[in-house]
């Protein structure tokens, strides 16, 4: 267990000798022991510090080499994210614009010529323009203003030529005040162990990339450069959000054994990515991947992923924060097919709602979850609708593409998106590009209506994938981001269940197949029960490929049918957990939540 | 000098990655390069100015290029914003 010692108030830390425990908030899971390396912050530098009027060239050439310097570094970064996918290299280049800014580079010069010292003359250039973006009233200028203090902070590290030494981080921690997604790559690229900030969200670039590396992280540590002596002894705990430094025999103790652990966990699970997904008693069930960005898609390869059950297209659309392209779109989906061939893909159409803010959207709907959203949506907006289907059309040429669409709840939904698919077909035909003419178009089973019809839609269908979580919540009538009601929203509610069963039986009945892609798929305690109902696919995040597979392989298919029927028995959801904590055996089932 | 007026098309108007397409797509030449929006010239290969100008949909900007390839930078500067960063 976490030590549960966690100080607060003004204690002067940097004189404790002994262990203490600093909190923050998990952002990439693992656990790792080893020495601080503390970057400082820059402390705070005036900028109104004058140079005599000899100095002012000699000040200069300080500045452009500094800054040479830097830009070379951002090049090299560049170059090394190549192959990381086009949102990362976005943000870099932007970051390089930013650093080669015209206005920018020729104000600190004047103010250099002016016989302010460098140092000032940045900082007072920096911040004049962070002003113009902090008052703006666009919240995403203001985030802007965080990546200017970024490239700020780096540019006066860089003169300093105390540019960090990603050499000697091997086996460190980083602790810093934030970190910039270049930062993340050097460092990665040097083999640091984990990373602790002072800011940050957990959905920033800086986390993502932190979680897409395997690299634990806490952030969200409160003045943990001023805190953390450098050098110091650190556990970085991704899992519990915790930091303990100057840990104590016992705690390190505790901790050597977790990572040993979590490594021989590991190293078995690994063995595991080459092995045949099969019960012991050998059914087949295909593990895919849920993909977000490009990344996935190699996550998934290094985890054994059967193909690929979930591509979550309306990420590219958040990303770039509003619709993209045919061109664009194309690019991506290609991208994603080709990394993955010859396994199978399946691309998710847009599913945008008003809740997600994108321009073209709806403004604000007074409920969104039951609003214009998904294929709703995209009916609604042809041109949108078409523009896709054609990308994805020409990126079906390898015939491993397959498209799905969200939030259907009707037969006519399907055949009039079937209508403008074959009309993009004739259109590609025409133009002469070549594509796949059989591509299969699934539905998402989502809502109640869908499942209750799913014998109309299993025949205009080719396949089906039942996203439990918009399921669970439209069958309970329970808001998942409501905590109000999270304790009716629940995806082993017998209700949920028995449509899950009911979908799987029609489909089967109507020869299509059936994958599971919502939080259920992926869950410890579920595995058993839906091997057990005839789940063809699971797809989940990459990540929890080989622990599900571990599952699957250590179960009997025919028992697994036994219970299932068992527990599809029960009234209330009590009596499912009281059959499923029986079934797993000596875990409870909040115990296996927690995993 | 060349000068020609265009209106922003695309819904999300210039943020971010607009405003990379454009600074990039001005620094490739060689003459001055000015956008102006209500009698504010900011300076066209400057990323902080572009994104500080935070025109929306719907606004008017004039482009104005001096120096040697003026008329060129103008044309495909306009061409950019008419194609609505390749957001429509």
């Amino acid at each position: 267990m976490a030590p549960q010692e966690v100080i607060y108030g003004k204690t002067d830390y940097k004189l404790l000798k002994e262990q203490f425990v600093l909190k923050g908030i998990p952002s990439s899971a693992g656990i790792a022991l080893g020495n601080a390396i503390v970057l400082q912050p820059e402390s705070l530098i005036s900028p109104s510090v004058k140079i005599p009027t000899e100095e002012i060239s000699n000040e200069l050439l300080k500045f452009e080499k500094a800054h040479t310097n830097l830009v070379h570094q951002f090049m090299q970064s560049l170059h090394k994210v190549r192959s990381l996918g086009s949102n990362v290299i976005a943000i870099l280049e932007t970051n390089l614009l930013i650093l080669t800014d015209p206005i920018l580079y020729d104000g600190i010069r004047n103010k250099i010529k002016d016989g302010f010292s460098v140092e000032s003359a940045i900082v007072s250039e920096f911040d004049n323009q962070r002003k113009f973006f902090l008052n703006a009233s666009d919240a995403l200028l203001q985030e802007r203003a965080n990546e200017i203090d970024n490239i700020k902070r780096k540019l006066l590290a860089s003169l300093k030529d105390q540019s960090i030494d990603y050499e000697n981080c091997q086996h460190s921690i980083v602790v810093a005040q934030t970190l910039t997604t270049t930062d993340i790559v050097n460092f990665k690229e040097a083999g640091i162990l984990a990373i602790v900030t002072e800011v940050g969200g957990i959905t920033s670039h800086a986390a993502i990339l932190s979680r897409s590396f395997d690299i634990p992280a806490v952030i969200g540590v409160h003045d943990a450069t001023d805190i953390i002596p450098n050098g110091s002894e650190l556990i970085v705990d991704g899992f519990a959000g915790i930091v303990v430094v100057k840990p104590k025999e016992d705690i390190r103790e505790v901790y050597l054994q977790k990572i040993e652990a979590l490594e021989e966990h590991k190293r078995n699970l690994g063995a595991l990515a080459k092995l045949p997904s099969e019960t012991l008693d050998g059914k087949r069930i295909s593990l895919l991947g849920n993909v977000n960005f490009l990344d996935d898609v190699r996550s998934g390869e290094i985890n054994g992923a059967d193909g690929y059950g979930l591509v979550r297209s309306e990420n590219l659309v958040m990303e770039l924060k509003g619709f993209p392209d045919e061109e664009t779109q194309y690019k991506w989906y290609r991208e994603i097919c080709e990394r993955a061939y010859p396994k199978p893909v399946t691309i998710r159409v847009f599913d945008l709602g008003s809740d997600k803010y994108v321009e073209g959207l709806p403004i604000k709907e007074f409920n969104p979850a039951l609003g214009l959203r998904g294929i709703r949506f995209l009916l609604s907006r042809q041109d949108i609708f078409k523009t896709q289907l054609r990308a994805l059309l020409r990126a079906s040429m390898n015939k491993n593409l397959k498209i799905m669409l969200p939030m259907i709840t009707s037969l006519h939904e399907v055949e009039l998106s079937r209508k403008i698919l074959e009309m993009c077909k004739n259109e590609l035909q025409q133009e002469g590009v070549l594509f796949d003419n059989l591509i299969p178009l699934g539905v998402m089973i989502e809502t109640p209506a869908a499942a209750v019809i799913s014998d109309g839609l299993a025949k205009v269908a080719d396949f089906f994938s039942i996203g439990t979580n918009d399921l669970t919540q439209y069958t309970l009538a329970a808001d998942r981001n409501n905590e109000l009601v999270s304790d009716i929203f629940d995806d082993f509610h017998p209700s949920v269940l028995r449509l899950i069963d009911f979908i799987i039986k029609t489909a089967h009945k109507n020869g299509i197949t059936v994958s599971i892609c919502g939080e259920l798929a992926g869950h410890a305690a579920a595995t058993q029960l839906l091997v057990g109902m005839d789940v063809d696919e699971l797809s989940v995040a990459p990540s929890l490929l080989l622990e599900l597979k571990n599952r699957v392989r250590s179960l009997t298919y025919s028992e697994a049918k036994l219970i299932a029927e068992d527990i599809l028995n029960s009234n209330d959801y009590f009596e499912v957990r009281k059959k499923l904590e029986k079934a797993i055996g000596r875990h409870s089932v909040a115990e296996i939540n927690e995993i | 000098m060349v000068e020609k007026l265009v209106k922003v098309v695309n819904r999300s108007g210039i943020h971010t990655r607009p405003a990379a397409s454009i600074v990039k797509l001005a620094s490739k030449f060689k003459s001055e390069i000015y956008l102006i929006r209500d009698k504010f010239a900011i300076n066209g290969k400057s990323i902080i100015g572009v994104m500080t100008l935070a025109a929306e949909q719907g606004s008017e900007i004039k482009v104005r290029a001096e120096g040697p390839d003026e008329q060129e930078a103008v044309d495909e500067i306009v061409k950019l914003f008419e194609s609505g960063f390749g957001e429509i």
